[in-house]
């Protein structure tokens, strides 16, 4: 005997019923009702929690049933099997197992699901995109950090021939846009829009004073255009983002919204070292020795010491081992 | 009053002025640890699907909470269809993305693609409250909402407008209206919803929030913030160079104001909103009361953001479990008569057939 309530689906009367078993058929006895059901036709729902459990007509009239130990044997005397998800949700090991697969899942996705899945998406994704980003963060940027440069017209025009007669070791010579700014918040920098466009500040060409480690800066540069390192940052970011609303989204989208730093703190260093390869190759090829931009490192990190946290190496750490990668006999052994 | 009263007296024809009912609660019992096992396999689920899974994870995730609240001993349910849903999401998705595509690309078709949203949502959303509210249901009656598509475009479009265009200031305006819009079309069973709730009383609480993130913002900039950017200025000035780290305290310090303004003055507006809405819609004749403790709604609030952040996201399920707690509770429903007298919507009104036609463009849109 199992007491349930009855509810018949057409008013929110309760009537209180007795559940049992004869054979195969559900009998059911309380007020005004008097029925007796094949269990096969009985809809059993899944259990949540401790919630009252419900058996389901196909009528739309439905018992809840509170005491689910008793529930629990009128239900396998008949047979019934839970379902796997249910299993999986109530036994402690199996939920502790769950537990660590999304670990596993997300340190997997992290480590390398994200990083190729961003790799194709930049390479796949239409020029317009990172056209259209790099003229907006370009707009942002002049109106905001970056002035007019004051190196002269001449210099100007020199380096931005050389650069752009220096050949790729993939063949061809650099589409990317060479412009030159200033700023004083930024100091002896250079980098690269996600449409390939390299910014070069006033600082770093005056602080380097040689034209050789400038393209050799330059080179490493092109090595971020080369791998679309912009935009698959962004992807990449974008992609934690969405994530995350989907993770924390149920209770706070607050949480969601300051993901993006913490990404690329962690990958950045994976594509300098990307970029510095590429250079080393792309000074090979054209009869420049990788040594120079190393030198300019050198450079950079001794005339700012004070700065060393903060100018042109802020976003390129670990400057000691580049310099050491760089100057290696047989340079850059992986770059392509 | 008697709180038997209203368990006991089944007069089939007893007024509300005859028989006093007494008020019946609303309960949450719910617990966190036995959420986590469905969260967590839900989630797990869901990584492996690709996302997929995640329509029959909100099923079960809005089951629990729905057979988790009950009033007068009986439970909420939720019937949704988890494939509705994932069409719902899929839809929203593709919508999602050809928006914020358009909108960078900055070509003719943005302009095409903005009218075409601005059609198709209220229409959607109209859907999606008719999805949510008709696969609901406490002891196998079903709520239904019935609102025409028209009020769903005066409302999103018309008030949208003039919301935009007076810089927000008839934001609260626009608040009355949608909860009017919601509420006035609800029905359970074949009993409806009604909202009294006066646009004056949307001002009040919409002052009092701009009052208190100026009250908040201001003493943040005149405490920290200013100061900073004094010692940013004056390096600037003589070393030409600003110490990064500072540049970078300020960031932090800035975001930090902005998250303790959403975070201190989210919740309390949110309660002050959530009561002036419920305590002013009846079901029938049957009043409703809810007073959602601002207060204790803000430290749940705070709280639950700090264990979530210190145990990466594992709390969550804790966190939700007492974030519907606390806003269940609140809520007590007054009876005027008996609650057994609610009627489901005749069958024949709507017909199955019917119910299959008018919701088959009904999928929820909700992410």
């Amino acid at each position: 005997m199992l007491q349930a309530n009855y509810f018949d689906g057409r008013s929110t009367r309760v009537r209180s019923v007795d559940l049992s078993l004869s054979g195969e058929d559900l009998i059911v006895i309380g007020e005004d009702v008097d029925l007796r059901i094949p269990f096969a036709r009985v809809q059993v729902d899944e259990r949540l929690g401790r919630a009252p459990r419900r058996l389901r007509l196909e009528d739309g009239t439905f018992f809840e049933v509170r005491d689910s130990r008793a529930l629990d044997r009128l239900l396998s005397a008949v047979g019934h099997r839970d379902g796997w998800v249910d299993t999986l949700q109530r036994r402690l090991p199996l939920v502790l197992l769950a537990l660590v697969g999304c670990a596993m899942c997300a340190v997997a996705a992290y480590r390398w699901g994200l990083p190729s899945a961003a790799a194709t998406g930049a390479r796949h994704l239409s020029p317009v995109i990172g056209k259209t980003l790099s003229a907006q963060a370009l707009k942002v940027l002049d109106a905001g950090i970056l002035l007019p440069s004051t190196i002269s017209e001449d210099d100007q025009r020199r380096l931005n021939a050389a650069f752009h007669a220096m050949r790729l070791p993939e063949g061809g010579t650099p589409r990317s846009a060479l412009l030159f700014r200033r700023s004083p918040q930024l100091g002896a920098n250079a980098f690269t829009l996600p449409d390939g466009t390299i910014i070069v500040l006033d600082d770093l060409i005056t602080a380097l004073g040689d034209d050789q480690q400038t393209l050799a800066v330059l080179a490493h540069e092109l090595g971020h255009a080369h791998g679309r390192h912009g935009l698959q940052m962004l992807l990449r970011t974008s992609a934690v983002g969405a994530f995350l609303t989907f993770y924390v989204g149920d209770i706070s989208t607050l949480l969601a919204a300051a993901p993006a730093a913490v990404v690329e703190a962690r990958y950045s260093q994976e594509f300098e070292r990307q970029a510095d390869d590429y250079a080393a190759a792309l000074l090979l090829h054209n009869e420049m020795s990788p040594g120079l931009l190393a030198d300019a490192l050198t450079k950079l990190a001794q005339l700012q010491p004070a700065l060393s946290k903060g100018g042109y190496l802020a976003s390129h750490p670990a400057t000691d081992e580049r310099i050491r990668r760089l100057r290696l006999p047989a340079p850059a052994a992986g770059a392509k | 009053m008697d709180s038997r009263a209203a368990m006991d007296t089944v007069s089939e024809n007893a007024s509300p002025s005859q028989a006093h009912f007494a008020p019946q609660p609303l309960r949450f019992t719910g617990s966190g640890a036995e959420y986590f096992g469905i969260w967590i396999v839900n989630l797990l689920l869901t990584i492996v699907t690709l996302g997929i899974y995640s329509a029959w994870a909100k099923v079960r995730r809005l089951k629990y909470f729905y057979r988790h609240t009950e009033l007068a001993a009986s439970s909420f349910d939720f019937h949704g269809s988890p494939i509705r849903i994932l069409i719902g999401r899929v839809l929203a998705l593709a919508m999602l993305i050809g928006y914020n595509v358009s909108v960078r690309l900055h070509s003719p078709l943005t302009l095409v693609v903005i009218v075409v949203l601005a059609i198709a949502l209220p229409w959607l959303l109209r859907n999606s409250l008719r999805f949510r509210l008709y696969n609901s249901s406490w002891r196998g009656t079903r709520f239904h909402f019935r609102g025409g598509v028209g009020g769903s475009y005066r409302i999103f479009l018309l008030n949208g407008f003039l919301t935009l265009i007076t810089l927000y200031v008839m934001a609260p305006f626009m608040h009355q209206r949608l909860k009017a819009y919601q509420h006035n079309n609800s029905w359970f069973g074949r009993t409806q919803f009604s909202f009294h709730a006066r646009v004056g009383q949307f001002y009040l609480i919409y002052l009092l929030l701009l009052l208190g993130v100026a009250v908040f913002v201001l003493t943040f900039i005149s405490s920290g913030v200013l100061g900073t950017f004094a010692a940013i200025a004056q390096a600037q000035k003589h070393g030409g160079h600003a110490d990064p780290r500072a540049i970078f305290r300020t960031l932090i310090l800035f975001y930090g104001v902005a998250i303790l303004t959403v975070l201190l003055i989210g919740p309390i507006f949110h309660a002050l909103i959530t009561n002036l809405v419920w305590n002013n819609t009846r079901l029938g004749e049957h009043r409703i009361e809810c007073n959602l403790p601002p207060i204790q709604l803000m430290w749940i609030s705070v709280s639950n953001f700090v264990l979530v952040v210190v145990t990466l996201g594992l709390f969550m399920p804790w966190a939700a479990v007492r974030l519907a707690r606390i806003q269940v509770d609140a809520v007590r429903l007054l009876p005027a008569s008996d609650l057994q007298e609610f009627v489901a919507a005749e069958p024949e009104t709507i017909g199955a057939v019917g119910e299959e036609a008018a919701t088959a463009f009904d999928f929820d849109i909700s992410l």
